[in-house]
């Protein structure tokens, strides 16, 4: 959502802090601006691209600053509402990730004081209050001010007479510090440092810190000492260069046979059985959000079928305030980022409730990975596209994974069939690459309906979720408004929407509810809709029922969301790429999903 | 200065290791030819690097990126209809200015290759070297230090010294690369024999290491030669009773099973699984994620990625594709074979088979010395391969 980024050392900041926030660019933003200590406190901000602010950046020195993109929750997308804010007196300066909740009695309180507000949004609230309650150091006036806050927040200070300096504080929304020579660096996001540094230190809930550029302190909000080694990083900047690919996305889904291998590396040949299993859990609870729901979703089907494990999954926003009934399932929680708040949230939820947790995610040192008793990573690489395709399938073979190693551990799994999984799981960055080898095939048909106002996409089994993913993918992406459907439903209500201005996607893979899609098929193109068909390969059948057919490499049938996701991803890809669509930075959407 | 590696073509006669990628990311050693260019290159201090791709160019994209893995900034530039090799390198005409390099993406070349065209004080250069057997290249003539002629594939003897395909020029050559194109002659040998006719073009002799694979069974003589070089690293998970003899690359996270014995020089990649039992001699190179079943024997072999040898199989002199799969008792031996590469007929000696990408054979399968299985062929139990064998082929 939106970014922070803050440096201080002897290097000029506005051109390197405009260098980060582009890094964070692919997040999602509306409006861009920077403070920097120079003389006096100057900031520059305005709603639009970073080049723009860049445009019309006036020449300012000072080596220490912060700088902010923001994507709107509270006031509108404009120059006023963009951050950072300042003070009355123009000393302070700060940026604000996050949502004060109460900040309109905090607000009341301090127009009636004589502070003057400039914007409509919850942080300015922060600025005037700092100024309020300021005595001459910036660090302890915010132990003194953060107790008033209710709600989420990342925030970065500077002030005008305390040169050099930066204050951070952090609450449920994510802050990482980044650890040069001679130079410090604050930001919400890895990537926003990797040109600069291999050495983070990640900040927790209820901690803040200030950087000089000789040091870096961590405290709790109550003033206890943190000490934290630094952590290497090891992706570096050049994950985030598009390399020949005319989009962050093309070149993730391409890269999607390596992100497998690396999900895969060192857990096939040999495994920790009991790592997972030791617990006796009746059911498992999977959490998540957007497209990790899906993987969630086809996690059901995947633990049920292999494991034979009890499964449902439920949306983290829904699962955080329901009911806790009884039985105590184990909560697996899916997130990208490990940032998302909603699974966040939900995994403290899931504490409260004496659950045990386990996190699916892709970034190490994120906070899920502290809410969560254990973890599995899907060393998936930095995904830049705002559109998950190479995590999202990461997700899944991690499913795969954790299913085949709970079979075995309940000894619902024989040996010999959980051997032959792991040898078909293994082959997985083959049956990638197949569909990958026939992207012409895939782009042809994507031009053949892109104009297309609606979609229906349909699927049965563990196909079903991915079916919904795939039509997530089309309308994030290109527009096109997309349903995703469990085929059997079709008749209860879509199918009145169906007619030759509707093409339908459906999955008609080779396994036990094939002909009852071929019937579903029937039903639709009866209806004069057109049918693209997504089959096993050698399967010429099909070919009689449907306008066209794309072939996945024939892998059993629980295996098939894998081949058949990346289709689904090439489809949506092509058609927003038809339809001259923004594909990295889809219009309104951000990469992490940092408020609630 | 900036670097052309021309990357463009599909390698037709290296089929079937050409179906889902293109020649220069076959790989030799565990890296694709293309990766040794492109290192050279940056050893010598060369780092601004214009790839020409087309033919399969996402994987070449996607194994380099922007060039920052390998100390180089790589850009692309895409030649749509593969004509020639000047015509590729006119693809790159804007992104040159002034001096620049000029080299093939499928041969393997060490750092000296390099160092001798830059020690070069003048441009044009054309980078010379001995051969063999010269008839399969350009062979040039050479009078006081400079190209008078160079003759493509002489069916007599005029001479050793070939000419390497890697150039330094300038990049007034595009004016005069253009106006070839326009009669319709696209390769760079006949423009540089041209301009060698009007201006001097400078031969530079280099004896660094230079290997080019035309055939498939190129393949095995450049990754033994490559693997002479390697040096010894060890990650991954070996049990105990295993023997590593020689120069071993073992990649992180394979696992070697007890009672395997391995007599390098032998790369093995990451995430591997090999053994129990299993015997590798050199000179063999074994990708990523691959599995060699218990009790089978290896030698001088190239296995691609992803590929599966079932147990009790005997490879020798093999090059076996990306993700082909060897239920059991697979056999491959080797002798001297008469190959078919495009109608035209070559006596190879010592070679066993090639098995195409995605390959399934079932059990007990036999392949004569010198067959070509075509990629995604599905062969049945006990059946015996010979000759070549067309892509997607059902043997039953």
């Amino acid at each position: 959502m939106c970014g922070i980024v803050g440096y201080t050392g002897s290097r000029k900041a506005a051109p390197l802090l405009l260098d980060s926030l582009k890094r964070l660019e692919y997040r999602g933003y509306d409006s861009a601006g920077v403070a920097i200590v120079d003389k006096k406190l100057r900031i520059h901000k305005d709603k639009g691209e970073i080049d723009d602010l860049r445009g019309s950046m006036p020449n300012i020195s000072g080596a220490c600053g912060i700088a902010h993109t923001r994507w709107a929750t509270h006031g509108k997308p404009t120059k006023v509402n963009a951050h950072p804010f300042a003070d009355c007196k123009g000393e302070i300066a700060i940026i604000h990730n996050g949502i004060i909740e109460n900040y309109l009695e905090l607000k009341e309180s301090l127009i009636k004081k004589g502070h003057k507000f400039t914007s409509e949004t919850d942080t300015e609230t922060f600025v005037h209050l700092l100024e309020e309650n300021y005595a001459g150091d910036l660090e302890s006036t915010f132990r003194k001010v953060i107790p008033m806050l209710k709600g989420s927040f990342a925030f970065a200070a500077v002030h005008s007479k305390e040169k050099g300096k930066i204050v951070v504080a952090r609450k449920e929304s994510p802050l990482v510090l980044g650890i040069g020579e001679g130079e410090n660096f604050a930001a919400s996001d890895i990537s926003a440092l990797l040109k600069e540094t291999d050495r983070v230190i990640a900040l927790h809930d209820n901690e803040m810190a200030v950087l000089t550029p000789e040091s870096i302190e961590i405290t709790t909000f109550e003033g206890k000492e943190v000490t934290r080694r630094p952590e290497r990083i090891k992706w570096t900047v050049e994950d985030a260069e598009r390399g020949g690919y005319e989009h962050f996305m093309l070149k993730e889904i391409f890269e999607q046979p390596q992100a497998v291998h690396n999900t895969l590396l060192g857990r096939v040949a040999d495994f920790d059985v009991n790592r997972f299993g030791r617990d006796a859990f009746p059911s498992i609870k999977i959490v998540a959000c957007g497209t990790s729901y899906h993987a969630a979703l086809a996690g059901k089907y995947i633990l049920e079928d292999i494991a034979k494990v009890p499964t449902e999954a439920q949306l983290a926003s829904e699962y955080r305030y329901s009911t806790a009934a009884f039985g105590r399932p184990l909560v697996l929680l899916i997130s990208q980022s490990g940032e998302t708040t909603d699974t966040l949230g939900a995994a403290r939820e899931a504490r409260r409730r004496g659950r045990r947790s386990l996190a699916i995610t892709n970034y190490v040192g994120s906070s899920i990975t502290r809410e969560a008793d254990d973890v599995i990573y899907t060393r998936a690489g930095l995904e830049i596209g705002v559109a998950a395709s190479k995590t999202f399938l990461t997700q899944l073979v991690s499913l795969y994974l954790l299913s085949i190693q709970l079979g075995l551990a309940r000894r619902t799994l024989s040996f010999d069939e959980s051997r032959k999984m792991k040898e078909e799981l293994r082959l997985m960055p083959r049956a990638v690459q197949g569909v990958l080898d026939e992207h012409k095939a895939i782009q042809k048909i994507a031009k053949k309906y892109h104009k297309a106002r609606d979609m229906f996409f349909l699927g049965r089994n563990v196909n079903y979720p991915i079916a919904l993913e795939g039509a997530l993918k089309m309308k994030e992406i290109s527009y096109i408004h997309a349903e995703g459907y469990p085929a059997g439903e079709l008749k209860h209500g879509p199918l009145a929407l169906v007619g030759k201005e509707t093409p339908i996607v459906a999955v008609a893979i080779k396994d036990h509810t094939y002909e009852k899609m071929l019937s579903n098929i029937k039903e639709v193109s009866a209806r004069s809709s057109p049918v693209v068909a997504i089959a096993s390969e050698g399967d010429r059948d099909i070919e009689k029922y449907v306008d066209d057919v794309l072939y996945v490499p024939d892998v059993p049938a629980i295996f098939t969301p894998i081949p058949v996701t990346v289709v689904l991803q090439l489809l949506a890809y092509y058609a927003a790429k038809e339809r001259g669509c923004s594909i990295d930075k889809p219009r309104h959407l951000a990469k992490s999903v940092t408020v609630e | 200065m900036k670097a052309v590696i021309l990357a463009a073509g599909e390698g037709s006669r290296l089929w079937p290791f050409t179906y889902s990628k293109p020649k220069v990311m076959i790989p030799v050693a565990n890296r694709p030819i293309l990766e040794y260019v492109v290192r050279s290159l940056v050893a010598n201090g060369i780092n601004d690097i214009i790839m020409v791709v087309g033919y399969k160019k996402e994987r070449i994209m996607t194994h380099f990126e922007d060039g920052r893995d390998y100390g180089a900034r790589i850009d692309y530039a895409v030649q749509k209809k593969q004509l020639g090799t000047a015509h590729a390198l006119l693809a790159a005409s804007k992104m040159v200015k002034g001096d620049f390099v000029v080299l093939p993406g499928d041969n393997v070349i060490d750092s000296n290759v390099v160092k001798d065209l830059l020690s070069a004080d003048e441009s044009p250069c054309a980078l010379i070297t001995e051969s063999e057997i010269p008839s399969k290249y350009g062979v040039v003539q050479i009078r006081s230090g400079k190209i008078v002629d160079i003759m493509e594939k002489p069916e007599e003897m005029v001479g050793n010294l070939i000419s390497t395909g890697i150039y330094r020029m300038s990049s007034d050559a595009f004016t005069r690369i253009r106006s070839h194109s326009r009669k319709g002659v696209h390769d760079l040998t006949s423009v540089v024999r041209d301009l060698s006719s009007s201006d001097d073009v400078l031969a530079v002799h280099t004896s660094g290491k230079w290997i080019d694979a035309v055939y498939p069974w190129d393949i095995l003589r450049v990754n033994e030669t490559v693997l002479r070089d390697i040096g010894e690293e060890k990650s991954g998970k070996v049990e105990k009773n295993v023997t590593i003899k020689g120069p071993v690359l073992i990649g992180e996270e394979s696992l070697l099973r007890s009672g395997s014995y391995i007599q390098g020089p032998v790369v093995i990649g990451r995430g591997c699984e090999i053994g129990p039992g299993t015997v590798i001699y050199p000179s063999t190179s074994i990708g990523d994620n691959v599995r060699v079943s218990a009790n089978s024997v290896v030698e001088e072999s190239v296995i691609m990625s992803d590929a599966t040898i079932g147990p009790g199989s005997h490879i020798s002199h093999c090059v076996i594709g990306e993700g082909a799969f060897l239920r059991s008792r697979f056999s491959s031996s080797s002798s001297t074979a008469t190959m078919d590469v495009e109608g035209d007929f070559h006596k190879v000696r010592d070679i066993g088979s090639f098995l195409g990408e995605d390959v399934f054979c079932e059990d007990g399968v036999v392949a004569s010395p010198g067959a070509i299985v075509g990629a995604k062929s599905r062969v049945s139990a006990m059946r015996v391969l010979r000759g070549t064998i067309p892509d997607k082929s059902l043997v039953v």
